[in-house]
Protein backbone atom coordinates (compact mmCIF):
# COMPACT_ATOMS: atom_id res chain seq x y z
CA UNK A 1 0.00 0.00 0.00
CA UNK A 2 2.42 2.71 0.85
CA UNK A 3 4.67 1.29 -2.40
CA UNK A 4 3.65 4.37 -4.31
CA UNK A 5 5.29 6.69 -1.36
CA UNK A 6 8.92 5.27 -1.52
CA UNK A 7 8.90 4.82 -4.83
CA UNK A 8 11.45 6.93 -7.50
CA UNK A 9 8.41 8.97 -8.86
CA UNK A 10 7.68 10.65 -5.47
CA UNK A 11 7.58 14.72 -5.89
CA UNK A 12 10.31 16.65 -4.66
CA UNK A 13 8.91 18.74 -1.85
CA UNK A 14 8.38 21.48 -3.75
CA UNK A 15 7.55 24.64 -1.30
CA UNK A 16 8.59 23.74 2.31
CA UNK A 17 11.22 27.01 3.13
CA UNK A 18 14.03 25.76 4.83
CA UNK A 19 12.88 27.62 8.45
CA UNK A 20 10.05 25.63 8.49
CA UNK A 21 10.74 22.83 10.57
CA UNK A 22 12.55 25.61 12.95
CA UNK A 23 9.35 26.90 13.10
CA UNK A 24 7.58 24.00 13.75
CA UNK A 25 9.83 22.38 16.59
CA UNK A 26 10.71 26.11 17.70
CA UNK A 27 8.41 27.00 20.37
CA UNK A 28 9.02 23.14 22.21
CA UNK A 29 12.22 23.49 22.32
CA UNK A 30 12.54 27.26 23.59
CA UNK A 31 9.81 25.97 25.79
CA UNK A 32 11.97 23.19 27.35
CA UNK A 33 15.40 25.11 27.51
CA UNK A 34 13.37 27.49 29.81
CA UNK A 35 11.67 24.73 32.44
CA UNK A 36 14.23 21.81 31.82
CA UNK A 37 17.72 22.59 30.62
CA UNK A 38 17.71 26.09 32.14
CA UNK A 39 17.21 24.26 35.40
CA UNK A 40 19.33 21.26 34.98
CA UNK A 41 22.07 23.53 34.72
CA UNK A 42 21.12 25.64 37.27
CA UNK A 43 21.11 22.61 39.84
CA UNK A 44 24.55 21.23 38.41
CA UNK A 45 25.92 24.70 39.29
CA UNK A 46 24.41 24.43 42.51
CA UNK A 47 25.95 21.31 43.04
CA UNK A 48 29.20 22.54 43.31
CA UNK A 49 27.86 25.03 46.10
CA UNK A 50 27.24 25.14 49.93
CA UNK A 51 23.89 26.63 49.80
CA UNK A 52 20.73 26.45 52.86
CA UNK A 53 17.81 26.26 52.02
CA UNK A 54 17.06 29.20 54.36
CA UNK A 55 19.23 31.64 52.42
CA UNK A 56 18.89 30.21 48.76
CA UNK A 57 20.31 32.83 47.22
CA UNK A 58 24.00 32.64 49.20
CA UNK A 59 26.07 30.23 47.06
CA UNK A 60 29.81 29.32 49.00
CA UNK A 61 32.01 27.94 45.89
CA UNK A 62 33.02 24.63 47.09
CA UNK A 63 34.30 22.66 43.94
CA UNK A 64 33.79 18.97 43.92
CA UNK A 65 33.25 19.07 48.22
CA UNK A 66 29.76 17.92 47.67
CA UNK A 67 30.34 15.22 45.34
CA UNK A 68 33.40 14.21 48.19
CA UNK A 69 31.29 13.66 50.85
CA UNK A 70 28.87 11.27 48.75
CA UNK A 71 32.27 9.43 48.34
CA UNK A 72 32.82 9.49 51.76
CA UNK A 73 29.74 8.46 53.91
CA UNK A 74 26.72 9.11 55.13
CA UNK A 75 23.62 7.52 53.58
CA UNK A 76 24.70 8.06 49.77
CA UNK A 77 26.48 4.55 49.39
CA UNK A 78 23.62 2.90 50.92
CA UNK A 79 21.19 4.74 48.89
CA UNK A 80 22.60 3.84 46.06
CA UNK A 81 22.67 0.41 46.87
CA UNK A 82 18.87 0.86 47.62
CA UNK A 83 18.22 2.35 44.37
CA UNK A 84 19.81 -0.71 43.05
CA UNK A 85 18.09 -3.13 44.53
CA UNK A 86 14.24 -1.47 43.85
CA UNK A 87 15.35 -0.84 39.95
CA UNK A 88 16.69 -4.63 39.12
CA UNK A 89 13.32 -5.91 41.07
CA UNK A 90 10.90 -2.96 39.80
CA UNK A 91 11.91 -3.99 36.18
CA UNK A 92 12.58 -8.09 36.41
CA UNK A 93 9.53 -8.31 38.75
CA UNK A 94 6.98 -6.17 36.23
CA UNK A 95 8.24 -7.64 33.32
CA UNK A 96 7.99 -11.12 34.63
CA UNK A 97 4.60 -10.38 35.75
CA UNK A 98 3.44 -8.58 32.72
CA UNK A 99 4.66 -11.54 30.60
CA UNK A 100 2.12 -13.82 32.16
CA UNK A 101 -0.40 -11.57 32.05
CA UNK A 102 -0.01 -11.46 28.42
CA UNK A 103 0.61 -14.46 27.64
CA UNK A 104 -2.82 -15.38 29.32
CA UNK A 105 -4.59 -12.58 27.95
CA UNK A 106 -3.14 -13.77 24.81
CA UNK A 107 -5.40 -16.03 23.73
CA UNK A 108 -9.03 -16.20 23.15
CA UNK A 109 -11.95 -16.79 25.50
CA UNK A 110 -14.78 -15.26 26.66
CA UNK A 111 -14.43 -11.87 28.33
CA UNK A 112 -11.38 -11.30 27.13
CA UNK A 113 -11.67 -7.68 25.87
CA UNK A 114 -13.32 -6.97 29.34
CA UNK A 115 -10.10 -8.34 31.36
CA UNK A 116 -7.93 -6.89 28.86
CA UNK A 117 -8.89 -3.49 30.28
CA UNK A 118 -9.52 -4.50 33.26
CA UNK A 119 -6.33 -5.55 33.98
CA UNK A 120 -4.74 -2.20 32.84
CA UNK A 121 -6.61 -0.07 35.90
CA UNK A 122 -3.43 -0.16 38.73
CA UNK A 123 -1.42 1.97 36.12
CA UNK A 124 -4.05 4.33 35.57
CA UNK A 125 -4.80 5.14 39.33
CA UNK A 126 -2.91 8.15 40.87
CA UNK A 127 0.24 7.44 43.29
CA UNK A 128 -0.90 9.79 45.67
CA UNK A 129 -4.21 7.04 45.84
CA UNK A 130 -2.45 4.10 45.41
CA UNK A 131 0.35 5.73 48.75
CA UNK A 132 -3.00 6.46 50.58
CA UNK A 133 -4.88 3.11 49.98
CA UNK A 134 -1.61 0.57 50.07
CA UNK A 135 -0.62 1.91 54.01
CA UNK A 136 -3.99 1.41 54.92
CA UNK A 137 -3.57 -2.02 53.81
CA UNK A 138 -0.35 -2.14 55.48
CA UNK A 139 -1.79 -0.95 58.74
CA UNK A 140 -0.10 -3.57 61.06
CA UNK A 141 -2.98 -3.94 63.21
CA UNK A 142 -6.32 -3.09 61.27
CA UNK A 143 -4.86 -3.46 57.49
CA UNK A 144 -6.01 -6.22 55.57
CA UNK A 145 -2.75 -7.69 54.60
CA UNK A 146 -2.01 -9.01 58.01
CA UNK A 147 -5.50 -9.90 58.46
CA UNK A 148 -5.11 -12.29 54.87
CA UNK A 149 -1.99 -13.47 56.19
CA UNK A 150 -3.04 -14.16 60.07
CA UNK A 151 -5.65 -16.19 58.42
CA UNK A 152 -3.52 -18.21 56.04
CA UNK A 153 -1.88 -19.03 59.38
CA UNK A 154 1.35 -16.91 58.69
CA UNK A 155 3.42 -15.78 62.15
CA UNK A 156 3.88 -12.96 60.50
CA UNK A 157 0.74 -11.42 60.02
CA UNK A 158 1.31 -8.88 62.73
CA UNK A 159 4.04 -6.98 61.44
CA UNK A 160 4.52 -2.95 60.94
CA UNK A 161 4.96 -3.54 57.51
CA UNK A 162 6.25 -0.43 56.50
CA UNK A 163 7.88 0.42 59.63
CA UNK A 164 10.07 -2.42 59.87
CA UNK A 165 13.73 -2.03 58.30
CA UNK A 166 14.01 -5.49 56.68
CA UNK A 167 10.16 -5.23 55.46
CA UNK A 168 9.60 -2.16 53.97
CA UNK A 169 11.50 -2.49 50.87
CA UNK A 170 9.42 -5.59 49.95
CA UNK A 171 6.12 -3.58 50.92
CA UNK A 172 7.27 -0.65 48.53
CA UNK A 173 8.19 -3.07 46.16
CA UNK A 174 4.90 -4.97 46.36
CA UNK A 175 3.25 -1.61 46.04
CA UNK A 176 5.17 -0.44 42.84
CA UNK A 177 5.08 -3.62 40.82
CA UNK A 178 1.41 -3.80 41.56
CA UNK A 179 1.09 -0.34 39.88
CA UNK A 180 3.00 -0.96 36.92
CA UNK A 181 3.10 -4.57 35.44
CA UNK A 182 0.07 -3.76 33.76
CA UNK A 183 2.03 -1.14 32.08
CA UNK A 184 3.98 -4.06 30.72
CA UNK A 185 1.74 -6.69 30.13
CA UNK A 186 -0.16 -4.24 27.71
CA UNK A 187 2.96 -3.47 25.69
CA UNK A 188 3.97 -7.01 25.66
CA UNK A 189 0.45 -7.97 24.62
CA UNK A 190 0.54 -5.59 21.39
CA UNK A 191 3.81 -6.88 20.80
CA UNK A 192 2.49 -10.29 20.76
CA UNK A 193 0.14 -9.31 17.73
CA UNK A 194 3.21 -9.14 15.75
CA UNK A 195 4.46 -13.04 16.60
CA UNK A 196 4.01 -15.10 13.20
CA UNK A 197 1.03 -17.66 13.33
CA UNK A 198 2.45 -19.46 10.59
CA UNK A 199 5.69 -19.89 12.35
CA UNK A 200 3.99 -21.18 14.99
CA UNK A 201 1.79 -23.50 13.63
CA UNK A 202 5.00 -24.93 11.74
CA UNK A 203 7.12 -25.37 15.04
CA UNK A 204 4.30 -26.83 16.50
CA UNK A 205 3.43 -29.30 13.43
CA UNK A 206 7.59 -29.77 14.00
CA UNK A 207 6.75 -31.27 17.42
CA UNK A 208 7.72 -28.31 19.54
CA UNK A 209 6.74 -27.98 23.10
CA UNK A 210 5.49 -24.67 24.47
CA UNK A 211 8.74 -23.76 25.71
CA UNK A 212 10.08 -24.36 22.81
CA UNK A 213 7.73 -22.39 20.47
CA UNK A 214 7.91 -19.51 22.98
CA UNK A 215 11.62 -19.48 22.73
CA UNK A 216 12.31 -20.02 18.86
CA UNK A 217 9.06 -17.85 17.64
CA UNK A 218 7.66 -15.63 20.39
CA UNK A 219 10.49 -14.50 22.37
CA UNK A 220 12.60 -12.85 19.10
CA UNK A 221 9.33 -10.83 17.97
CA UNK A 222 8.56 -9.40 20.96
CA UNK A 223 12.26 -9.03 22.31
CA UNK A 224 12.66 -5.36 20.66
CA UNK A 225 9.58 -4.20 22.71
CA UNK A 226 10.67 -5.87 25.36
CA UNK A 227 14.31 -4.27 25.93
CA UNK A 228 12.47 -0.99 25.55
CA UNK A 229 9.94 -1.43 27.99
CA UNK A 230 12.88 -2.32 30.33
CA UNK A 231 14.40 0.76 29.71
CA UNK A 232 11.01 2.41 30.00
CA UNK A 233 10.68 0.95 33.29
CA UNK A 234 14.52 1.28 34.42
CA UNK A 235 14.48 4.94 34.08
CA UNK A 236 10.56 4.96 35.87
CA UNK A 237 12.22 3.11 38.54
CA UNK A 238 15.21 5.31 39.44
CA UNK A 239 12.99 8.78 39.51
CA UNK A 240 9.61 7.38 40.81
CA UNK A 241 9.22 9.56 44.18
CA UNK A 242 5.95 9.67 45.69
CA UNK A 243 4.69 6.49 46.09
CA UNK A 244 8.55 5.78 48.30
CA UNK A 245 8.41 9.18 49.65
CA UNK A 246 4.54 9.23 51.28
CA UNK A 247 4.61 5.47 51.90
CA UNK A 248 8.01 5.49 54.31
CA UNK A 249 9.93 8.94 53.69
CA UNK A 250 13.03 6.77 52.91
CA UNK A 251 12.81 4.68 56.17
CA UNK A 252 12.91 3.12 58.39
CA UNK A 253 16.24 3.47 59.12
CA UNK A 254 17.09 4.32 55.37
CA UNK A 255 15.56 1.37 54.53
CA UNK A 256 13.80 2.91 51.51
CA UNK A 257 15.93 5.57 50.52
CA UNK A 258 16.53 5.63 47.12
CA UNK A 259 18.85 8.62 45.30
CA UNK A 260 15.33 10.62 44.70
CA UNK A 261 14.68 10.08 48.34
CA UNK A 262 17.61 10.69 49.33
CA UNK A 263 18.15 14.37 47.10
CA UNK A 264 14.71 15.16 48.27
CA UNK A 265 15.77 14.55 52.47
CA UNK A 266 19.26 16.58 51.22
CA UNK A 267 17.19 19.58 50.64
CA UNK A 268 14.16 19.84 52.21
CA UNK A 269 14.84 17.84 55.62
CA UNK A 270 18.18 18.75 55.89
CA UNK A 271 18.21 21.94 54.24
CA UNK A 272 21.53 21.56 52.04
CA UNK A 273 20.91 22.23 48.44
CA UNK A 274 23.93 21.61 47.41
CA UNK A 275 24.69 18.02 48.68
CA UNK A 276 20.95 17.78 47.26
CA UNK A 277 21.76 18.68 43.84
CA UNK A 278 25.13 16.32 43.73
CA UNK A 279 23.04 13.51 44.67
CA UNK A 280 20.63 14.48 41.73
CA UNK A 281 23.27 14.98 39.09
CA UNK A 282 25.13 11.43 40.30
CA UNK A 283 21.37 9.81 39.58
CA UNK A 284 21.02 11.84 36.39
CA UNK A 285 24.27 10.33 35.08
CA UNK A 286 23.06 6.71 35.95
CA UNK A 287 20.07 7.48 34.08
CA UNK A 288 22.19 8.15 31.16
CA UNK A 289 24.58 5.35 31.52
CA UNK A 290 22.20 3.01 31.35
CA UNK A 291 20.27 4.65 28.13
CA UNK A 292 23.89 5.05 26.27
CA UNK A 293 24.18 1.29 27.58
CA UNK A 294 20.74 0.17 25.76
CA UNK A 295 21.23 2.41 22.68
CA UNK A 296 24.51 0.70 21.76
CA UNK A 297 23.29 -2.67 22.73
CA UNK A 298 20.22 -2.39 20.29
CA UNK A 299 22.17 -0.51 17.57
CA UNK A 300 24.48 -3.87 18.02
CA UNK A 301 21.58 -6.21 17.53
CA UNK A 302 20.56 -4.60 14.32
CA UNK A 303 23.82 -5.04 13.13
CA UNK A 304 23.58 -8.47 13.76
CA UNK A 305 20.63 -8.94 12.72
CA UNK A 306 21.48 -6.80 8.93
CA UNK A 307 19.24 -4.38 9.66
CA UNK A 308 20.40 -0.60 8.45
CA UNK B 1 -4.01 -16.15 14.86
CA UNK B 2 -3.58 -16.31 18.38
CA UNK B 3 -1.61 -17.89 21.14
CA UNK B 4 -2.48 -21.69 21.80
CA UNK B 5 -4.15 -22.70 19.14
CA UNK B 6 -2.65 -26.45 19.66
CA UNK B 7 -4.40 -26.31 23.40
CA UNK B 8 -7.68 -25.73 21.52
CA UNK B 9 -10.04 -22.85 20.77
CA UNK B 10 -10.78 -22.44 24.22
CA UNK B 11 -8.89 -21.39 27.21
CA UNK B 12 -8.83 -24.38 30.22
CA UNK B 13 -10.41 -23.74 33.58
CA UNK B 14 -6.35 -23.74 34.35
CA UNK B 15 -6.01 -20.51 32.45
CA UNK B 16 -9.66 -18.84 33.05
CA UNK B 17 -8.35 -19.27 36.88
CA UNK B 18 -5.17 -17.50 36.67
CA UNK B 19 -6.84 -14.63 35.12
CA UNK B 20 -9.38 -14.19 37.72
CA UNK B 21 -6.60 -14.51 40.22
CA UNK B 22 -4.86 -11.93 38.23
CA UNK B 23 -7.34 -9.48 38.02
CA UNK B 24 -8.82 -10.13 41.14
CA UNK B 25 -4.77 -8.94 42.46
CA UNK B 26 -4.90 -6.04 40.00
CA UNK B 27 -8.35 -4.89 41.24
CA UNK B 28 -8.28 -5.81 45.29
CA UNK B 29 -6.90 -2.48 45.77
CA UNK B 30 -9.16 -0.23 44.83
CA UNK B 31 -12.09 -2.34 45.66
CA UNK B 32 -10.55 -2.05 49.09
CA UNK B 33 -10.76 1.35 48.78
CA UNK B 34 -14.12 1.39 47.65
CA UNK B 35 -15.09 -1.11 50.63
CA UNK B 36 -12.89 1.14 53.14
CA UNK B 37 -15.29 4.07 52.20
CA UNK B 38 -18.38 3.01 52.30
CA UNK B 39 -17.52 0.52 55.87
CA UNK B 40 -19.62 2.26 58.85
CA UNK B 41 -17.17 3.71 61.20
CA UNK B 42 -18.37 1.47 63.84
CA UNK B 43 -16.64 -1.14 61.79
CA UNK B 44 -13.77 0.25 60.27
CA UNK B 45 -11.57 -0.73 62.87
CA UNK B 46 -13.18 -4.22 63.55
CA UNK B 47 -11.48 -7.68 62.81
CA UNK B 48 -12.06 -9.25 61.22
CA UNK B 49 -12.65 -6.35 58.59
CA UNK B 50 -15.47 -6.01 56.42
CA UNK B 51 -15.00 -7.51 52.72
CA UNK B 52 -18.26 -6.61 51.36
CA UNK B 53 -19.39 -2.37 51.16
CA UNK B 54 -21.99 -1.12 53.35
CA UNK B 55 -24.84 0.00 50.61
CA UNK B 56 -26.30 1.86 53.20
CA UNK B 57 -23.39 4.01 53.87
CA UNK B 58 -23.22 6.67 50.90
CA UNK B 59 -23.98 9.40 52.72
CA UNK B 60 -19.97 9.19 53.62
CA UNK B 61 -19.38 10.39 50.35
CA UNK B 62 -21.57 13.72 50.85
CA UNK B 63 -19.59 14.46 54.59
CA UNK B 64 -16.65 13.98 53.50
CA UNK B 65 -17.39 17.26 51.48
CA UNK B 66 -17.96 18.96 54.60
CA UNK B 67 -15.18 17.24 57.08
CA UNK B 68 -12.71 17.59 53.82
CA UNK B 69 -12.09 21.26 51.87
CA UNK B 70 -12.32 18.31 48.89
CA UNK B 71 -14.17 20.61 46.84
CA UNK B 72 -11.59 23.29 46.31
CA UNK B 73 -9.13 20.54 45.94
CA UNK B 74 -10.75 18.83 42.78
CA UNK B 75 -11.44 22.43 41.40
CA UNK B 76 -7.54 23.52 41.63
CA UNK B 77 -6.30 20.00 40.38
CA UNK B 78 -9.23 20.23 37.64
CA UNK B 79 -7.47 23.75 36.77
CA UNK B 80 -4.23 22.52 36.56
CA UNK B 81 -4.81 19.40 34.80
CA UNK B 82 -6.52 21.11 32.01
CA UNK B 83 -3.97 23.92 31.79
CA UNK B 84 -1.62 21.11 31.63
CA UNK B 85 -3.46 19.76 28.86
CA UNK B 86 -3.77 22.56 26.40
CA UNK B 87 -0.54 23.92 26.68
CA UNK B 88 0.82 20.46 26.23
CA UNK B 89 -1.21 19.91 23.34
CA UNK B 90 -0.31 23.29 21.50
CA UNK B 91 3.01 22.85 22.38
CA UNK B 92 3.71 19.12 20.74
CA UNK B 93 1.48 18.93 17.65
CA UNK B 94 3.34 20.62 15.66
CA UNK B 95 7.02 19.61 16.81
CA UNK B 96 5.34 16.26 16.41
CA UNK B 97 4.97 16.95 12.64
CA UNK B 98 8.09 18.14 12.13
CA UNK B 99 9.88 14.96 13.94
CA UNK B 100 7.41 12.66 11.53
CA UNK B 101 7.54 14.74 8.31
CA UNK B 102 11.23 16.90 8.21
CA UNK B 103 14.86 16.56 7.79
CA UNK B 104 16.74 19.17 9.79
CA UNK B 105 19.67 19.80 11.36
CA UNK B 106 19.75 19.39 14.88
CA UNK B 107 16.49 16.51 14.80
CA UNK B 108 18.57 13.99 16.64
CA UNK B 109 19.57 16.34 19.41
CA UNK B 110 16.31 17.56 19.73
CA UNK B 111 14.20 14.16 19.64
CA UNK B 112 17.10 12.70 21.84
CA UNK B 113 16.45 15.68 24.57
CA UNK B 114 12.77 14.91 24.36
CA UNK B 115 13.56 11.04 25.81
CA UNK B 116 16.11 12.23 27.91
CA UNK B 117 14.04 14.23 29.60
CA UNK B 118 12.12 11.10 31.09
CA UNK B 119 15.24 10.82 33.28
CA UNK B 120 14.91 13.98 35.17
CA UNK B 121 13.29 13.46 38.24
CA UNK B 122 10.64 16.11 39.22
CA UNK B 123 11.92 16.47 43.14
CA UNK B 124 15.54 17.68 40.98
CA UNK B 125 13.99 20.31 39.28
CA UNK B 126 12.23 21.71 42.68
CA UNK B 127 14.72 23.92 43.74
CA UNK B 128 15.98 25.71 40.69
CA UNK B 129 12.12 26.24 39.13
CA UNK B 130 11.41 27.98 42.66
CA UNK B 131 13.42 30.14 42.01
CA UNK B 132 12.66 31.24 38.48
CA UNK B 133 9.00 31.10 39.26
CA UNK B 134 9.69 33.34 42.14
CA UNK B 135 11.70 35.89 39.55
CA UNK B 136 8.55 35.94 37.02
CA UNK B 137 5.77 36.47 40.01
CA UNK B 138 4.60 32.92 39.02
CA UNK B 139 5.13 31.23 43.20
CA UNK B 140 2.17 30.49 44.84
CA UNK B 141 -0.18 30.24 41.86
CA UNK B 142 -1.49 27.19 39.82
CA UNK B 143 -0.07 28.84 36.65
CA UNK B 144 3.04 28.30 37.48
CA UNK B 145 2.29 24.54 38.30
CA UNK B 146 0.79 24.27 34.95
CA UNK B 147 3.91 25.97 33.45
CA UNK B 148 6.05 22.94 35.58
CA UNK B 149 3.71 20.40 34.69
CA UNK B 150 3.70 20.99 31.18
CA UNK B 151 7.38 20.41 31.25
CA UNK B 152 7.27 16.97 32.14
CA UNK B 153 4.49 15.93 30.35
CA UNK B 154 4.81 17.35 26.61
CA UNK B 155 7.52 15.18 25.91
CA UNK B 156 5.74 11.91 26.23
CA UNK B 157 2.60 13.70 24.42
CA UNK B 158 5.12 14.58 21.60
CA UNK B 159 6.73 11.13 21.18
CA UNK B 160 3.01 9.73 21.20
CA UNK B 161 1.58 12.39 18.20
CA UNK B 162 5.01 11.62 16.51
CA UNK B 163 4.18 7.49 16.21
CA UNK B 164 0.66 8.35 15.38
CA UNK B 165 1.72 10.97 12.69
CA UNK B 166 3.85 8.50 11.41
CA UNK B 167 1.19 5.98 10.31
CA UNK B 168 -0.52 8.75 8.12
CA UNK B 169 0.56 7.97 4.87
CA UNK B 170 1.64 11.19 2.86
CA UNK B 171 -0.09 11.00 0.03
CA UNK B 172 -3.26 12.18 2.01
CA UNK B 173 -0.83 15.23 2.21
CA UNK B 174 0.28 15.99 -0.98
CA UNK B 175 -2.93 15.75 -2.61
CA UNK B 176 -3.83 18.72 -0.54
CA UNK B 177 -0.54 20.43 -1.19
CA UNK B 178 -0.98 20.13 -4.70
CA UNK B 179 -4.73 22.19 -4.13
CA UNK B 180 -2.21 24.80 -2.49
CA UNK B 181 -3.36 24.20 1.44
CA UNK B 182 -0.31 25.47 3.34
CA UNK B 183 1.64 23.01 5.72
CA UNK B 184 0.36 24.40 8.72
CA UNK B 185 -3.50 24.24 6.83
CA UNK B 186 -2.27 20.66 6.40
CA UNK B 187 -1.48 19.62 9.96
CA UNK B 188 -4.95 21.66 11.61
CA UNK B 189 -7.52 20.39 8.89
CA UNK B 190 -5.69 16.88 7.82
CA UNK B 191 -3.23 14.96 9.98
CA UNK B 192 -5.19 16.28 13.44
CA UNK B 193 -8.18 14.20 12.54
CA UNK B 194 -6.93 11.32 11.40
CA UNK B 195 -4.99 11.34 14.87
CA UNK B 196 -7.71 11.78 16.57
CA UNK B 197 -7.64 8.70 19.02
CA UNK B 198 -3.76 9.57 19.53
CA UNK B 199 -4.78 12.54 20.71
CA UNK B 200 -6.95 11.93 22.88
CA UNK B 201 -4.55 9.65 24.49
CA UNK B 202 -2.35 12.29 24.67
CA UNK B 203 -4.45 14.59 26.46
CA UNK B 204 -5.85 11.97 28.83
CA UNK B 205 -1.87 11.58 29.41
CA UNK B 206 -1.44 15.40 30.07
CA UNK B 207 -4.76 15.78 32.15
CA UNK B 208 -3.64 13.21 34.44
CA UNK B 209 -0.42 14.15 34.61
CA UNK B 210 -1.10 17.26 35.89
CA UNK B 211 -4.37 16.01 38.23
CA UNK B 212 -1.68 13.23 39.81
CA UNK B 213 1.60 15.14 40.34
CA UNK B 214 2.50 16.00 44.31
CA UNK B 215 5.62 17.13 44.08
CA UNK B 216 5.44 21.25 42.35
CA UNK B 217 1.93 21.51 43.63
CA UNK B 218 3.72 20.43 47.40
CA UNK B 219 6.61 22.83 47.00
CA UNK B 220 5.42 25.51 44.58
CA UNK B 221 2.24 26.66 46.50
CA UNK B 222 1.65 27.73 50.35
CA UNK B 223 -1.48 29.03 49.90
CA UNK B 224 -4.18 26.77 51.73
CA UNK B 225 -6.49 28.26 48.63
CA UNK B 226 -4.90 27.00 46.36
CA UNK B 227 -4.09 23.03 47.46
CA UNK B 228 -4.84 20.25 44.89
CA UNK B 229 -6.44 17.25 45.73
CA UNK B 230 -3.08 15.38 45.26
CA UNK B 231 -1.48 17.26 48.55
CA UNK B 232 -4.53 17.32 50.26
CA UNK B 233 -4.66 13.19 50.04
CA UNK B 234 -1.38 13.14 50.59
CA UNK B 235 -1.55 14.70 53.83
CA UNK B 236 -4.04 11.44 54.84
CA UNK B 237 -1.78 9.07 54.32
CA UNK B 238 -0.95 6.60 57.41
CA UNK B 239 -2.92 8.93 59.31
CA UNK B 240 -6.05 7.71 61.11
CA UNK B 241 -7.44 10.51 63.27
CA UNK B 242 -9.63 11.53 60.26
CA UNK B 243 -12.57 9.33 59.80
CA UNK B 244 -10.80 6.68 57.54
CA UNK B 245 -13.84 5.97 55.14
CA UNK B 246 -14.16 9.55 54.41
CA UNK B 247 -11.03 10.06 53.18
CA UNK B 248 -11.20 6.63 51.21
CA UNK B 249 -14.43 8.22 49.82
CA UNK B 250 -12.11 11.34 48.50
CA UNK B 251 -9.78 8.77 47.59
CA UNK B 252 -11.97 7.16 44.88
CA UNK B 253 -13.55 10.46 43.82
CA UNK B 254 -9.78 10.97 43.12
CA UNK B 255 -8.80 8.17 41.45
CA UNK B 256 -12.27 7.33 39.39
CA UNK B 257 -12.05 9.78 36.88
CA UNK B 258 -8.27 8.93 36.42
CA UNK B 259 -9.41 4.95 35.66
CA UNK B 260 -12.00 5.48 33.43
CA UNK B 261 -10.80 7.89 31.39
CA UNK B 262 -7.22 5.86 31.06
CA UNK B 263 -9.59 2.66 30.13
CA UNK B 264 -10.31 4.07 27.16
CA UNK B 265 -7.36 5.29 25.40
CA UNK B 266 -4.71 2.96 26.76
CA UNK B 267 -4.20 1.25 23.92
CA UNK B 268 -3.36 4.20 21.59
CA UNK B 269 -0.79 5.25 24.54
CA UNK B 270 0.98 2.45 24.58
CA UNK B 271 0.91 1.79 20.63
CA UNK B 272 2.24 5.52 20.35
CA UNK B 273 5.30 5.22 22.88
CA UNK B 274 6.66 1.74 21.41
CA UNK B 275 6.09 2.91 17.71
CA UNK B 276 7.46 6.44 17.91
CA UNK B 277 10.32 4.58 20.19
CA UNK B 278 10.97 1.05 17.98
CA UNK B 279 11.07 3.11 14.77
CA UNK B 280 12.25 6.15 16.56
Amino acid sequence: MSKTASGPARKPRHDDPRWLPYLFAGPLAVYLLLFQVYPLVQEAILSLTQTSLLSPQKHAFIGLENYQDLIDGGDFGSALAITGIYTVACVGLAIGFGLLAALLLDSPFRGRGVARALVTIPWAAPPVAVALVFTWIFNSQYGVFNYALRSLGFAAGKENWLDTPGLALPAILLTTIWQIFPFAAVVILSALQGVSSELREAAVIDGADKLSVFKAVVWPTIKPSVTLLSLFLTIWSLRRFDLIWLMTQGGPVGATNTLVIELYRQGFVYRQLGAAAAVGMVGLVIALAITLVYFRATRRDELARGEH
Amino acid sequence: MSAEDTSGQTAGPLRIATVVVVLMAALFPLYWMFVTSLTPSAALFSVPPRVVPDLTQWSVYAEAFFEIPVRVWLINSAIVAGGTTVLSLGLAIFPAYALSRFRFAGKGPFALGLFATQMLPEAMLVVPLYAIFGQLHLLNTLVGLILANTAFAVPVITWILKGAIDGVPTEIEEAARVDGCSRITIVLSIVLPLVAPSLAAAAVIAFFHGWNEYVFAQTLISDDKLRTASVGLAGFVGELSTPVHSVMAVGIIYTLPAVIFYLFVQRFIVAGMIAGSVKG
